[in-house]
């Protein structure tokens, strides 16, 4: 034996030479072009949600005034802050709590102090204004020695205005601007008095903080994500029950549940984009197998080994592969700064630049569809027999069922729970995807079966295709159906979670919060609503408790699901009590107690049930000002936290409750005439503080604005994958068609009665692809909606109309757009090309 | 010296009909530079012995000796090895690669048998089968002739020990395919190569040392 190998070299220059003419050829240009559209979706989307995210991240941020905090009953260790400094964390120290103001005259007001560092805010700003009438400017440090910062309640109730002094503890200050917004206030809205800010320079002097005084201490933290989560873990890491770690994500479950849903949404387009990219490098695999074949039996003839030929293969992905990583890391690049132009006007500040993680999710993305999609086929082709140079009527060699199967389902499984940063849901689509081909390929056995014994000459007609190539038009069947079925499965969720975030912050969400209203002013307050045009206004009591135990567990004596769960139930918390269930909450388990019962029940919200360890049944202990109350949970309630109405996690039947110590609290809608609402309020009602929280719903809503923006831009990229797996599908059976057309013209037959004759298969084609795709659309929207998103779903049955006409109209336009050449080709032509 | 042995040489599939036999219990000789036809009607397997001759596919049954290897015993990448640089091939479908030029795929049984000088030995062979100005048409701009002339420079470029040809002639015209016989011939004098020739064609058979005919899988 004269060889033992071709170099690599060789091999190199085989591969390239061979791509070099190939990648002209139809299969090889959809090849570039799936791979391109999922790198350049990847990327981009990568690249500008990355963008979008950390501004959205700074943004929400701005609901701390920090990226993360650190917050204690005690001063904040110098351990920790000496930590946080070295490693390049920027912070500053927040202190709460009450105390009494007096004004010039001795009226005296409560007040919630907030003693702030030079530096606060990290994160978003404070904004204040001279005068109550006058516009609001951003604050460009904290308050100066001597100076404090106050609500404008304050002013109104005390008759202050700015440059007035107050005296507050030992010193005199004096207000230099009244409070306009400031971006923490929304963590404690129950607990608040009116907020005055000072500088924390002068706590020391102004006597307010002794030993034993009351006070929240909290270190805001800011600097790159990385950093500050690395830090997280370390003061996690110290077991500290005294120290309480939250980032922006932790801290607001409205804005959290916004991050996450923007961040899986964005995803799920992305990785539909990519799935239907993964489709057409699969068809057009399939082509490029059958050409290697030929190759592959004529290379190991000449003497070359498999593992060459193999190897040759593996160049010419890898070329293949980098070509697209790069263009579509070009183009994901350019589309990203477009998109940012776009959408310029909708950010407040300039987004961040993007990291280059998403280079690598565009890199690992290509390289993972032409493993799993395209290596199978190919893998196959080199193993084809080498006699096949002498036989042409040799069948050709096709990649075993089980190992397409296996190859795709597990790219498929990686790529979506990767790029949905869910497993769940990725299952879900796999799950969803064998399904669809389980189905189709049942519908396409069945039709095989009845295009044999139609007698109908129209339908004669209209399924001679299928009569003619089976296998071709079932795998249209196939791919046409998953294009479709991914595009109105976007357009389904994407339409149900815009509707639904929108509907859970609709335009009359509450504006204000009114807390500390006492039961007996309750019917006035509830009058001097009715003067405002609120009318539907309810106010609940509320109690402060402390959980003691569940049944005969002590509460502190562990067994909690987790640290969020110890602390839940071992902090002082608002209970409610209430006859009839509320129309906003839902009873999810257990029953709601009898009208007018005497025994003591208790409600409680789903969740916290569920990390506290109560179950249906268990006997709840509270100490409530000092005494016992114990009742049994009847039921748990499902609460839309979001809704921004008022909301406990434990209610109790009026018997367990009434008789103790409650305050009143309500949210309310007042459509104008805020400022003048707030001070009316003051004015009628002293002790009731009344919060704007107008403002903070706008951020929200602003945020999610962008994020529908967002996906309503990843749509496009999965509209234009959902084409190209249309045009891969009528490629994949050109060279049947060509050469079918042929024969039929050289028979006699013409161009018109050609193109009526695909016209008819195509409509057949499209009809059946949206039919199969409009159900298992809708089976698989439901399923991700409630059970993944936990929104509501409704099916309607327009979805059938739409994905049936959107079928028809998109296969036959596809269809007769690829099919042109076969129909322009002389019948010559076509029957030369194929010796 | 003998280059080809083949001893009780059998092939046989299983179909859904049962065991089809395609060759039984054949026994061959070729010494070097002997050329035999192997004739025969179309599916008496004609081509299946010149695939097991040749180690395109692997006998159900017997041994095969090519150049002293018992391809009988090898693998798929044992038999290639063989064939590596020592054995050229002439089809009736001329089997160029569509995507390269025909410099390129006279190249190609150089480049894999590692010769290190291939497109200087592939350019001086393409000149001689009359091709030296159309070496960087692809196949598909060249008429059924030239390709298979090209496919001649290929078989040749190697100085191959053994040819083996199938139909060489089959899809061309008579012109034409007298024109490819005469170089086949030619070139198989100039180098020295054996011949296995598997053809419908008598007159061609004729040109041959000896003549083996295939009736029904059986060869005499």
């Amino acid at each position: 034996m004269s060889q033992v190998g071709i170099s690599v070299a060789t091999e190199f220059t085989l591969a390239l030479r061979q791509l070099r003419r190939e990648f002209r050829l139809p299969e090889y240009l959809v090849l570039i072009f799936a791979l391109v559209l999922s790198v350049a979706a990847v990327t981009s989307v990568g690249f500008f949600a990355n963008r979008v995210e950390r501004a959205m991240a700074a943004q929400a941020a701005t609901l701390l005034a920090s990226d993360a905090t650190i917050g204690s009953a005690q001063p904040i260790i110098s351990a920790v802050r000496q930590e946080a400094q070295s490693r390049e964390l920027v912070i500053t120290d927040v202190i709460e709590f009450p105390s009494v103001i007096l004004n010039d005259t001795d009226d005296t007001a409560l007040v919630s102090v907030k003693a702030v560092g030079s530096d606060y805010p990290l994160r978003g700003e404070v904004r204040l204004k001279k005068q109550l009438q006058q516009a609001d400017y951003a604050a460009t440090a904290g308050p100066a020695s001597g100076e404090v910062w106050i609500d404008p309640r304050l002013a109104g109730s005390l008759s202050i205005v700015t440059g007035d002094q107050i005296s507050l503890g030992e010193l005199q200050f004096s207000v230099a601007a009244l409070i306009s917004f400031e971006p923490d206030r929304a963590g404690d809205v129950f607990q608040m008095a009116p907020r005055l800010i000072m500088s924390a320079n002068d706590l020391d002097q102004s006597g307010l903080l002794g030993e034993g005084s009351r006070a929240r201490y909290k270190l805001l933290l800011a600097g790159e994500e990385n950093q500050v989560d690395d830090f997280g873990e370390w003061v996690t890491d110290r077991d500290d029950a005294n120290l309480r770690f939250q980032t922006v994500e932790q801290g607001r479950p409205a804005v959290q549940s916004a991050l996450v849903n923007v961040r899986r949404f964005l995803g799920l387009a992305v990785a539909v984009a990519v799935l239907l990219s993964g489709a057409a490098v699969a068809l057009s695999a399939r082509q490029i197998a059958e050409r290697d074949m030929d190759t592959s039996a004529l290379l190991r003839t000449f003497g070359a080994r498999s593992s060459s030929v193999m190897r040759i293969v593996l160049i010419r992905l890898t070329l293949l592969a980098l070509i697209a990583i790069a263009l579509g890391s070009i183009i994901g690049y350019l589309a990203q700064f477009g998109l940012s132009a776009l959408l310029a006007q909708w950010f407040t500040a300039t987004l961040p630049d993007p990291s280059l993680l998403p280079l690598v999710g565009g890199i690992s993305c290509a390289l993972l569809a032409l493993a799993g999609f395209c290596l199978p086929a190919l893998s196959k082709a080199v193993s084809a027999p080498v006699v096949g140079v002498l036989r042409r009527d040799l069948p050709k060699a096709r990649p075993s069922a089980i190992m397409v199967v296996a190859c795709g389902f597990g790219a498929m499984l990686i790529l979506l729970s990767w790029l949905t940063r869910d497993i769940l849901l990725g299952s879900l689509l796999v799950v969803g995807l064998v399904l669809v081909l389980a189905l189709l390929w049942l519908i396409s056995r069945a039709l095989i079966a009845f295009a044999g014994r139609v007698r109908s000459p129209f339908l004669r007609k209209v399924l001679e295709g299928l009569r003619r190539r089976p296998n071709s038009v079932s795998l249209q069947i196939s791919a046409y159906s998953v294009g479709l079925l991914a595009l109105l499965l976007l357009a389904i969720i994407r339409t149900d979670v815009l509707n639904d975030w929108q509907r859970q912050i609709p335009e009359d969400a509450p504006n204000f919060f009114m807390v500390n209203i006492q039961p007996q002013e309750v019917p006035a307050v509830e009058a001097f609503l009715n003067t405002r045009g609120v009318t539907d206004q309810k106010l609940y009591p509320m109690i402060r408790g402390r959980l003691e135990a569940i049944n005969d567990r002590p509460i502190g004596e562990g067994g909690y699901n987790n640290e969020r769960s110890r602390r839940m139930s071992e902090r002082d918390f608002n209970l409610s009590f209430q006859d009839m269930p509320r129309a906003d909450n839902k009873v999810v388990a257990g029953e709601w107690w009898p009208e007018n019962t005497n025994q003591s029940y208790f409600s409680v919200e789903e969740e916290f049930a569920e990390e506290t360890g109560i179950s249906i049944g268990d006997t709840l202990h509270f100490k409530i000002a000092d005494k016992q109350v114990s009742g049994e949970v009847s039921n748990f309630r499902e609460v839309e936290w979001e809704s921004f109405a008022v909301n406990f996690f434990v209610v109790g039947s009026p018997a367990a409750l009434i008789d103790k110590p409650a305050s009143f609290v309500t949210s309310v809608f007042v459509p104008d005439n805020q400022a003048g609402f707030t001070g009316d309020v003051v004015r009628e009602f002293p002790s009731v503080t009344v919060l704007e929280i107008g403002t903070l719903i706008e951020r929200i809503t602003g945020i999610l604005d962008r994020a529908a923006l967002a996906v309503q831009y990843v749509f496009a990229f999965t509209l234009a994958a959902g084409v190209l797996v249309l045009v891969a599908a009528v490629l994949a059976s050109r060279r049947e068609r060509f050469h079918e057309a042929a024969i039929l013209r050289t028979l006699g037959a013409s161009r018109r009665y050609l193109a009526r004759s695909m016209s008819r298969e195509f409509i057949f084609i499209g009809a059946l692809a949206g039919l199969i795709a409009s159900t298992v659309a809708a089976v698989l929207a439901w399923a991700i909606v409630e059970k993944v998103m936990s929104l509501d779903y409704q099916f309607n049955l327009l979805l059938w109309v739409v994905g049936i006409v959107a079928g028809i109209v998109g296969i036959w336009i596809a269809g007769s757009l690829a099919s042109r050449p076969v129909l322009r080709q002389s019948p010559l032509a076509v029957i030369r090309s194929q010796v | 010296m003998s280059i080809i042995q083949a001893i009780q040489l059998s092939k046989h599939v299983v179909t859904s009909e049962g065991t089809l036999s395609i060759l039984e219990k054949a026994n061959l000789s070729l010494n070097s530079g002997e050329a035999i036809a192997v004739v025969g009607p179309s599916g008496s397997g004609k081509s299946t012995l010149l695939a097991l001759l040749a180690g395109l596919d692997s006998a159900s049954s017997g041994e095969v000796h090519l150049l002293d290897q018992p391809l009988h015993q090898l693998d798929e990448d044992g038999r290639a090895a063989v064939r590596a640089g020592q054995v050229g091939f002439v089809f009736q479908s001329f089997q160029l690669l569509p995507g390269l030029t025909a410099l390129e795929n006279v190249m190609l049984p150089l480049e894999l048998a590692s010769f290190g000088d291939a497109r200087e030995r592939a350019r001086a062979q393409l000149d001689l089968v009359g091709l030296g100005s159309r070496e960087k048409h692809l196949p598909s701009q060249l008429s059924g002739g030239e390709q298979q002339r090209v496919a001649l420079a290929r078989a040749f470029v190697v100085t191959p020990k053994v040819l083996f040809a199938d139909e060489p002639t089959g899809n061309l015209d008579r012109a034409t395919g007298d024109t490819i016989v005469e170089l086949m011939f030619n070139l198989r004098a100039e180098q020295g190569s054996a011949l296995v020739l598997v053809t419908h064609d008598q007159r061609l058979a004729e040109r041959c040392d000896r003549v083996l005919t295939v009736t029904e899988g059986r060869l005499q």
